[in-house]
């Protein structure tokens, strides 16, 4: 017998096997079953509370039963609100920067940048970060972690470039109808941009 | 009266007997090894993009400070291992470990440790990055919790692969109910996701009026294909509109019945991969993509895998599923018993 047609009759005996088979696992045990529902309900009940009770529209009942399962939502990360494009896709926002170094020269920029950040994600997270800053502001309503994240970015472009001084302003860039493109307007109409100061940061300061 | 209590006792009889249908039948880990193949890659992807810049968004002086995450997630329970790595040196260390671990997730080495460990690195970086973050983090780490429960290593891995060399013969396929378990809570996830997803757009006005679809093809930020041609088309772009609304939102029902799975799950593909072509979320296209896998059925995924090329499948025997998710029509009528061994 050769050893080529022997280790075919290997592989056939071996697919003949029982355990060859499909093994067909035994269904759990009453308790553990039990066990297992208790979980699965508790879980999917963290899975629902955290878009249920995400703000800023949430219920009295969902912002209360939301502080129950907290603990174990945030744990998981499963403060989640899931609402892509919702209410409905808005202007996107853009933080632009004018540096000032020691000399009195002067740079500008702005992030999300697709000419800069590349691959594309990563263009991405830039693009969430100004986002980011658009969601944690209110006009003429002072909010600490808006401006901490101000101040974040700030000192980072002060970190990275060792400039004086950096100014931030958050751009607005307005989505025209589809009979202005139809009318000739571009997406990229300076009509379509307007920016606020986000504040002035100088380097070293606290 | 009695009539009354018997019909009670029977309905509550169908209930636990479907209750327990739904939870513990086993099932083939196919499905859940495709979904573990994908995810690892992402999550090996995302997470290499993270090292392109990863001091400059993880380091003291990053983009995102440690008081700025830190206020932001003041009284909540996130948690993130990467505040004890302020060094370079020291957060490349646990990058590196962090892509070990998913690419050992995407070839099913160790599984059953390295999904654990997967699932803790995924949140680790969500919790520290707040503010940088989109959908596919939500995706990837609600992919990962799941890839932890079921036995995701037990096809298309190469622990798989390594036990069949060590047997010398073909591997019975192991159905599980903790793989039906994985399986069930991914799909129950997804359900939830589109549910808010649609919910949260009926409150605006513009995926009403059908408007919506053009605001976000209209948005120079988000396209990375100038879709801007379509404003000649405004009747398309509302259909388009409503039809995400309806889907997403009826989604919670139309994905279960058999007839109508299909049709969910081919109207999934032109919606996510439309998000990652023309907007620019390649990553969070395919991931979504990857979260609806969890409706196709493992005879459905070993016959495709069966379509690669020689040598890839080897070993792999196949069965049918009682995993009621999309299935190839030669499956239908196949019995669970009637299982055969399949070489590729």
């Amino acid at each position: 017998m050769s050893s080529q047609q022997a280790e075919t009759d290997d592989k056939v005996k071996a697919m003949n096997r029982p355990h060859a088979t499909p093994a067909t696992a035994q269904p759990p045990g009453r308790g553990v079953r039990l066990l297992v529902s208790a979980l699965v309900i508790l879980h999917v009940g963290a899975v629902f509370m955290g878009p249920f009770a995400m703000p800023p529209q949430t219920s009295e009942l969902a912002a209360t039963l939301a502080t129950v399962y907290r603990p174990y939502v945030d744990v998981l990360s499963l403060a989640n609100g899931y609402r892509y494009f919702a209410p409905e896709p808005g202007p996107s926002h853009l933080v632009r920067y004018e540096l000032t170094f020691d000399d009195g020269a002067t740079r500008t920029g702005s992030f999300p940048d697709r000419n800069v950040n590349k691959p594309r994600l990563l263009y991405h997270r830039y693009f969430m970060m100004s986002e980011f800053l658009n969601t944690l502001t209110e006009p003429d309503a002072p909010s600490p972690r808006r401006d901490a994240y101000v101040k974040s970015y700030a000192d980072h472009l002060l970190h990275e470039t060792n400039a004086r001084s950096v100014k931030l302003f958050l751009v607005r860039h307005w989505i025209p109808r589809m009979d202005e493109i139809r009318a000739g307007r571009k997406l990229t109409d300076k009509i379509l941009y307007e920016e606020r100061p986000l504040g002035t940061f100088e380097r070293g300061a606290s | 009266m009695s009539q009354i209590v018997r019909s009670v006792r029977a309905w509550s009889s169908d209930v636990l007997d479907a209750w327990n249908r739904f939870w513990f039948d086993s099932t083939d880990p196919a499905t859940l090894a495709a979904i573990r193949i994908c995810t690892g890659a992402m999550l090996l992807y995302t997470h290499v993009v993270w090292g392109l810049e990863l001091t400059t968004f993880f380091g003291r002086d990053g983009w995102l400070s440690p008081e700025a995450v830190g206020r932001l997630q003041d009284g909540s329970y996130a948690w993130s291992y990467l505040w004890w790595f302020e060094s370079p040196a020291a957060l490349w260390t646990v990058h590196v470990a962090a892509l070990v671990v998913f690419a050992m997730l995407t070839v099913g080495l160790f599984t059953r440790v390295v999904s654990v460990l997967a699932f803790i690195a995924a949140v680790a970086y969500v919790g520290r990055a707040t503010g940088a973050l989109f959908g596919l983090d939500q995706i990837n780490v609600m992919l990962a919790m799941y890839l932890m429960i079921g036995p995701a290593g037990d096809a298309f891995s190469v622990d798989r692969w390594l036990k069949a060399r060590r047997t010398r013969g073909p591997l019975p396929v192991r159905k599980s109910w903790s793989s039906n378990v994985a399986i069930r809570l991914i799909q129950l996830h997804m359900c939830v996701i589109y549910m808010f997803a649609g919910m949260g757009k009926l409150t605006g006005a513009a995926w009403w009026d059908g408007n919506a679809m053009w605001m976000a093809f209209g948005n120079l930020e988000y396209q990375s294909l100038d879709m801007t041609w379509m404003a000649e088309w405004p009747r398309a772009m509302n259909l388009m509109a409503h039809v995400t609304v309806y889907w997403e939102l009826f989604y919670v029902a139309l994905i279960w019945p058999r007839l109508t799975r299909p049709v969910m799950l081919l109207l999934a593909i032109p919606l996510h991969l439309g998000i990652a072509i023309c907007l620019g979320m390649i990553t969070f296209g395919l991931i979504m993509l990857v979260g609806n896998l969890a409706f196709v059925s493992p005879a459905l995924v070993r016959a495709i895998f069966g379509l690669l090329p020689a040598g890839q499948g080897r070993g792999v025997a196949e069965a049918a599923s009682t995993n009621p998710g999309l299935r190839p029509k030669s499956d239908r009528s196949a019995s669970a018993s009637s299982a055969t061994t399949r070489r590729a």
